[in-house]
C-alpha cells in the first residue's frame, strides 16, 4: 500500500512543521493599518453585545444606552480633549449570546477595525468570553450590564463594569423587607433561575435573608424554560411573607402570571433585576405593581451630569429617543461613554489611540471618579470586585403606579413602601 | 394532602397544554413520516398573529381562534407541496431531509420575527387570564382549565374526523401504506396537504394559548419545539392516544419533581425518562407508534 | 469503487497543495480571519465526525454535540487539575469514545427516528446533569488559563481535522471495513444474517465518531477560555453538524468540509457585514432551504467528481421514499 505510506510521510511533515510554527508565531499583530489612520480625528468605539439569540432583550437595552450616548456627544461636538472636539463613530457586533462569537467579534474589532475602546456585553458569559483576547490586545471595555460576581474574580486588567454585581446590590431589598416595614418579614421563598446571573442573584437574596434571620422555606433553582406553576402551586402551600425571585424580565413575568392564576399573593414579591424594564410593567399592567426590587439607579434620582445636565434631563432625553422610560441597565450602559470621555480627558489623548496611550486610559479609569446622572462612578481596584464600580449605593424599589419607587434605605427613600401590598382583587 | 392534589392538578393543566400541538405533530409525522424541527416556530407564528389582530382591533385573542386556524390552514395547505418536494427528491432517507429543511426553515421564521417584530416582549390578555376559581380548596387557573378542555375537545373532534369520517378512512389509510392507497384510489398528496394543514392550524391555535398563558418574543418556539418532541416521542410517533397520554405524563413528571424533588432536576428527569422510554419501548407508552 | 491509480495521484496533489496551503495560512492572514479559519477547521472535525455516523452507517445522531461538549469539560476539569492540556485533551478524546461505547450499546438498537430522538434527549440530560454537577461549576461554567496563540490554536484543530478526515477516508473508503458499515447503511438485517458482527460494528463506529468531536471540544475550551453549558452543550451544535453535512452532501468525504466551509464562513461574512441587526439569520435560514430544496444532494453534486457518492446505484430501488417507512 503506497497509499498509506505517503500518507504517514504527509502527516509526520505536517506534525512537525505546525508544531515549528505555533512555537514560533506568536500572536500576530496587525499594526500595519496605524499609520494609514494615523490622522483619523474622531474615536472608533466598539460595541459588542447581544443582538440576537438568547439575551436580544437585554443586548437591544445595553444598546440603547451606548447609542444615545453616542448621539449626544456627537450632537454636541464630541469628546473634548484639549481644546478640541472628537466626534466618536459606533462599531457593532453581534455576540449572538455566545462567547465563542463575542469573541470572534472582538478580535475583528481590535485589529480590523482597530476600535479604540469598547463597550461590553449584555451577557456575563460573553464577558468572561471576551476579556481574554482584550488582555492579549490591550484594549479596555466597560461594560454597562454585566452583574454576575464571577467576572470581578478573574481580575481581567482591562475590563471593567458600571453596574455593581448582585451580591452587593440584592442586599438592599431583602433589608428593607426586614427592618424598615411595619412587622417585617419573617419567612421568605426563593426561586432562580439555572444561569450564572439569575443564579447570583438568587443565591444574594437566600443570604441576605439568613444573615438578616428570616426563615427560608424554600430554595429551589429551576432551568430555563421550566412551568412555574408547580413550583408556585407548592410555595402558595407553605404561605411565605416573601416571594423572592432570580430571573430576567420574562422568568419574572411568568410567576407572577402563574401566581396570579392560582390566586396565591404574598405580602411582598422581591424581583431584582427585569422588573424595571417598560416590558415587565407593560405586559403585566396592574399585575407588575408593588413588586419590590433590587437597583443602583431609578430615574427619580437626582444626579447633576456634564453631557445630559441631570438625570432628569437624561430620562426626558431618553424617552424621547427610545419612546420608553430607561431602566438602570440602559442608563449604566449611557454613562459609561461618560467615564470614557473624562478618563480620555484627563490623560489628553487624542485619536487614534496607541497602544500606550491604552495603558494610560486603563490607568485613568482605574483611578478615576466621574460624577454622572447615575450617580458616582468609581472602579474598585482591589478586592472581589476588582474593576467594578463600588461608587453606588444599592437601593430597594418598588413599583408604584407604574413608576420606580426608591422606598429603602430610610435615609434615601422618596415614598414608603407599602407592605403588605394589596391583593390582586383589590387593585 | 392539599398540595399533592394542587400539584397533580397542576400537572394535568400543564399537559393538557400541549395536547393540541402534540395531536397535530403526531398526525403530521403519521402521514408524511416528518419530524417538523420548525413546530415552536409555528407555535411563535400563531401567538404573533394573534397578537397583532388584538393589537389592531382590540378584540379578546381568543375570539381569533377559529380565524387562526382558517388561516394558518391555509398556510399549510399550500406550504406542504414544498415540504413534499423535499421529502420525494431525495432518493434516501427522506426524514433527514426533512428534517434539515425545517431546520432552516425554524432559523428563518425566528430571524424574520425578530427583525420585523423587534426583540420585545409581548403579552396576551385574554378575559381568562390571571382568574382562577376553587375546586375542594385546589385552585384551577382559568386560562390554563380553558386551554386544556380547548386541546381536549379540538382533539377529540380530530379523531372523531380521523376514525368515523370518509375522509378519515382516507386519511389513516395513506398513514398505513401511501402506494396501496394510492392504488386505491386515494389521492395521496392531496391528504398529506390537507392532514399538513390541519397540523399547522392546530399548533397555531395553541399558539394562542401559550402566548397569553406564557408570553409572545421571536425566540419563544424553541421551548415548545422540546415539549412537542418530548410528547409525540413518548407517545409513540404517530399515535394521537398516545400523545395525548404522554402530553399528561409530561406534566405530571414536570409538576411532580417541581415540588417533591427540586426544580433543578425537572429537565433531566424528564429527559432520562423519554430516553429510557425510547429504549424499552421504542413505540411509546402504548406501543401504537410507527 | 477503488478508482483507477491516476485520479488518486491527483487527488494526492490536491491535497499536498491544500496541507501546503493550510500550513502557511496562519502568516498570510489577520488574526480575525485566523480565528474563523479556526472555527471553519473546528466545524469540518465536527462535521465529519457525524458524517462518519450518519453518512455511512445510516444513524442519524441528533445528540452528537454532548460529545464535543463533554470533551471541553473533561479536558477543563483535567487542566484544573494541572494536567497538560495535550493530554487533557486526548483524555477527553479517550474519555468521550469509552462513553459513546457504553451508551451506543442499547441506544443502537435503535433505528431512523428513534434514533435521532434518543440521542437528542441524551444529550438534553448530559446538559442538565453538567448543570447540577458539583465540580463543573454549575449554570456558573468553567474558566480555563487562557493562552493566548492563535497560531497553536489553528495548528491543533488543523492536524485534528487532517486526522479526523484521514481516518474517514481511509476507514470508509478504503479499508473493508469500510465496506462492512455500509452494508450495515444499506441492509442492516441482510448484513446481520450474513455473519457480519452488526453489534461491534455499530458500537466502533459511534465511538469513533465521537472520538473526535471530544479532542475538539478540548480545544474549543482552551481556545475560548470559557465554557458553559449553554455554549457547549447547546442543542444547536448537533443542528449545524447535521445541516452543515447535509448541505455538503451526506456519505461523502468532501460533503462535510464543504458545508462547513459555507455554512460558518456564509454565517460569519453575513454576520461581519449585517452583524448590527438580526437580518444574518434570515439569509442563513433562507439558504439552508433553499439547499436542501434545489439540491439535495447536497452541494457537492455541483462539482460531479467530488459528489460521487459512494452508493449502490440508488436507481436499484424504485419508489423507496414510499417502500421505507411502511415497515
Amino acid at each position: 500500500m503506497k497509499f498509506k505510506t505517503k500518507w504517514t510521510i504527509m502527516v509526520v511533515v505536517l506534525l512537525s512543521l505546525s508544531l515549528l510554527l505555533s512555537g514560533c508565531g506568536g500572536p500576530k499583530q496587525s499594526d500595519d493599518g496605524k499609520n494609514a489612520e494615523a490622522e483619523r480625528d474622531y474615536f472608533k468605539v466598539g460595541v459588542i453585545t447581544s443582538l440576537s439569540g438568547a439575551s436580544v432583550y437585554g443586548g437591544n437595552v445595553t444598546r440603547r444606552g451606548y447609542d444615545l450616548w453616542a448621539e449626544t456627544v456627537n450632537a454636541q461636538g464630541g469628546i473634548e480633549i484639549g481644546d478640541k472636539q472628537y466626534k466618536v463613530e459606533m462599531v457593532y457586533a453581534d455576540a449572538a449570546s455566545d462567547p465563542a462569537t463575542g469573541a470572534d467579534a472582538v478580535e475583528r474589532m481590535v485589529t480590523t477595525d482597530e476600535v479604540d475602546f469598547l463597550f461590553g456585553p449584555y451577557t456575563s458569559g460573553v464577558t468572561l468570553g471576551v476579556a481574554p483576547i482584550l488582555e492579549k490586545y490591550k484594549v479596555p471595555m466597560i461594560t454597562g450590564s454585566a452583574e454576575s460576581p464571577l467576572i470581578w474574580k478573574q481580575k481581567f486588567k482591562y475590563t471593567f463594569g458600571s453596574i455593581p454585581a448582585v451580591d452587593l446590590t440584592g442586599s438592599a431589598p431583602v433589608s428593607t423587607l426586614v427592618n424598615e416595614v411595619e412587622g417585617g418579614a419573617k419567612t421568605i421563598a426563593v426561586i432562580g433561575v439555572n444561569d450564572a446571573f439569575s443564579k447570583a442573584t438568587a443565591e444574594a437574596f437566600k443570604a441576605n435573608a439568613e444573615q438578616l434571620g428570616l426563615e427560608v422555606v424554600k430554595y429551589d433553582i429551576v432551568p430555563e424554560g421550566t412551568d412555574f406553576t408547580p413550583l408556585v402551586g407548592a410555595i402558595k402551600e407553605l404561605n411565605p411573607d416573601v416571594l423572592a425571585v432570580g430571573g430576567h424580565e420574562q422568568t419574572h413575568m411568568e410567576v407572577i402570571k402563574a401566581a396570579k392564576s392560582l390566586g396565591f399573593m404574598p405580602k411582598a414579591f422581591l424581583m431584582h433585576y427585569g422588573i424595571t424594564t417598560p416590558d415587565f410593567i407593560n405586559n403585566l399592567g396592574t399585575a407588575s405593581e408593588y413588586v419590590f426590587g433590587g437597583a443602583v439607579w431609578t430615574s427619580d434620582l437626582e444626579y447633576s451630569d456634564e453631557l445630559w445636565g441631570s438625570t432628569k434631563e437624561y430620562v426626558e432625553a431618553a424617552e424621547a429617543r427610545w419612546g420608553n422610560m430607561p431602566d438602570y441597565t440602559e442608563a449604566a450602559s449611557a454613562a459609561t461613554g461618560e467615564v470614557y470621555a473624562a478618563a480620555l480627558a484627563e490623560i489628553g489623548a487624542v485619536p487614534p489611540l496607541s497602544e500606550e496611550e491604552r495603558e494610560q486610559l486603563v490607568d485613568a479609569l482605574e483611578n478615576i471618579k466621574v460624577d454622572t446622572f447615575y450617580g458616582p462612578i468609581d472602579f474598585a481596584n482591589e478586592g472581589d470586585w476588582y474593576h467594578n464600580n463600588v461608587g453606588l449605593q444599592p437601593l430597594t424599589i418598588q413599583l408604584q403606579n407604574g413608576e420606580q419607587k426608591i422606598v429603602g434605605p430610610s435615609d434615601v427613600k422618596v415614598a414608603d413602601p407599602i407592605y403588605p401590598v394589596p391583593g390582586w382583587e383589590e387593585r | 394532602m392539599d398540595l399533592f392534589f394542587q400539584t397533580l392538578v397542576n400537572g394535568l393543566l400543564i399537559g393538557g397544554i400541549y395536547i393540541a400541538v402534540a395531536a397535530g405533530f403526531t398526525l403530521c409525522f403519521g402521514v408524511l413520516h416528518v419530524i417538523d424541527f420548525a413546530v415552536g416556530e409555528w407555535v411563535m407564528l400563531g401567538a404573533f398573529a394573534v397578537f397583532w389582530l388584538n393589537f389592531f382591533t382590540g378584540v379578546d385573542p381568543l375570539i381569533f381562534l377559529p380565524l387562526i386556524m382558517v388561516l394558518f390552514m391555509i398556510v399549510g395547505y399550500y406550504f406542504q407541496p414544498l415540504l413534499q418536494r423535499v421529502i420525494t427528491n431525495q432518493q434516501s432517507n427522506a426524514l433527514l431531509m426533512a428534517l434539515a429543511f425545517t431546520f432552516g426553515m425554524s432559523i428563518l421564521f425566528r430571524g424574520s420575527a425578530l427583525t420585523l417584530f423587534g426583540f420585545n416582549q409581548r403579552s396576551l390578555t385574554t378575559f381568562l387570564s390571571g382568574k382562577n376559581f376553587e375546586i375542594l380548596g385546589i385552585s384551577i387557573p382559568a386560562l390554563r382549565f380553558g386551554a386544556t378542555v380547548f386541546a381536549v375537545l379540538v382533539t377529540l373532534l380530530f379523531m372523531f374526523l380521523l376514525y368515523k369520517t370518509k375522509l378519515g378512512l382516507a386519511v389513516r389509510a395513506a398513514a398505513e401504506r401511501q402506494d396501496v392507497a394510492g392504488l386505491m384510489g386515494i389521492d395521496s398528496s392531496n391528504i398529506a396537504r390537507i392532514v399538513y394543514a390541519i397540523y399547522l392550524g392546530l399548533t397555531a391555535m395553541s399558539g394562542t394559548f401559550l402566548g397569553s398563558i406564557f408570553s409572545v418574543h421571536p425566540d419563544m418556539g424553541l421551548r415548545y419545539t422540546l415539549f412537542a418532541f418530548f410528547v409525540v416521542v413518548a407517545g409513540g410517533l404517530g399515535s394521537i392516544q398516545g400523545a395525548i397520554l404522554a402530553g399528561i405524563m409530561l406534566g405530571l413528571i414536570n409538576s411532580f419533581v417541581a415540588v417533591y424533588v427540586g426544580g433543578q432536576y425537572i429537565f433531566l428527569i424528564l429527559f432520562t425518562v423519554l430516553y429510557l422510554i425510547l429504549l424499552v419501548a421504542p413505540k411509546g407508552i402504548l406501543g401504537k407508534g410507527w | 469503487m477503488e478508482y483507477v491509480d491516476n485520479s488518486q495521484k491527483r487527488n494526492l496533489i490536491w491535497i499536498a497543495l491544500l496541507v501546503i496551503v493550510a500550513t502557511v495560512i496562519p502568516f498570510a492572514i489577520s488574526s480575525f480571519w485566523l480565528r474563523i479559519v479556526t472555527g471553519v477547521l473546528m466545524w469540518i472535525g465536527l462535521a465529519q465526525s457525524w458524517n462518519i455516523l450518519a453518512g455511512y452507517m445510516g444513524y442519524v445522531s441528533f445528540g452528537h454535540g454532548a460529545f464535543f461538549g463533554l470533551g471541553a469539560y473533561v479536558t477543563a476539569i483535567a487542566m484544573s487539575l494541572g494536567v497538560h492540556f495535550i493530554i487533557s485533551a486526548l483524555i477527553a478524546g479517550v474519555f468521550t469514545a469509552a462513553f459513546a461505547a457504553i451508551i451506543g450499546y442499547p441506544t443502537l438498537r435503535l433505528q431512523g427516528a428513534y434514533f435521532a430522538i434518543a440521542t437528542w434527549a441524551f444529550a438534553e440530560a448530559i446538559r442538565q446533569i453538567v448543570l447540577v454537577l458539583p465540580f463543573t461549576g454549575g449554570a456558573y461554567g468553567m474558566r480555563l488559563p487562557p493562552m493566548l496563540n492563535e497560531n497553536f490554536f489553528y495548528y491543533m484543530m488543523l492536524l485534528t481535522i487532517i486526522g479526523t478526515v484521514a481516518i474517514a477516508y481511509y476507514l470508509m473508503h478504503k479499508a473493508k471495513f469500510g465496506l462492512k458499515v455500509k452494508a450495515i447503511r444499506e441492509e442492516e438485517i441482510a448484513a446481520n444474517v450474513l455473519g457480519l458482527d452488526v453489534t461491534r460494528i455499530k458500537i466502533s463506529v459511534f465511538a469513533l465518531s465521537a472520538f473526535f468531536p471530544g479532542i475538539l471540544g478540548g480545544i474549543y475550551a482552551y481556545w475560548i477560555t470559557y465554557i458553559h453549558p449553554d455554549s457547549v452543550l447547546a442543542p444547536v451544535i448537533a443542528d449545524q453538524m447535521v445541516v452543515m453535512t447535509m448541505l455538503g452532501g451526506l456519505g461523502t468525504i468532501a460533503g462535510p468540509i464543504i458545508g462547513a466551509v459555507v455554512l460558518f464562513m456564509g454565517n460569519r461574512l453575513l454576520w461581519v457585514f449585517w452583524g448590527d441587526t438580526s437580518f444574518y439569520l434570515v439569509l442563513v435560514g433562507l439558504a439552508v432551504a433553499l439547499v436542501i430544496l434545489f439540491l439535495p444532494s447536497g452541494l457537492v453534486s455541483l462539482v460531479p467528481r467530488l459528489g460521487k457518492k459512494d452508493k449502490p446505484k440508488v436507481d436499484d430501488q424504485p419508489n423507496s421514499s414510499v417502500t421505507e417507512h411502511t415497515k
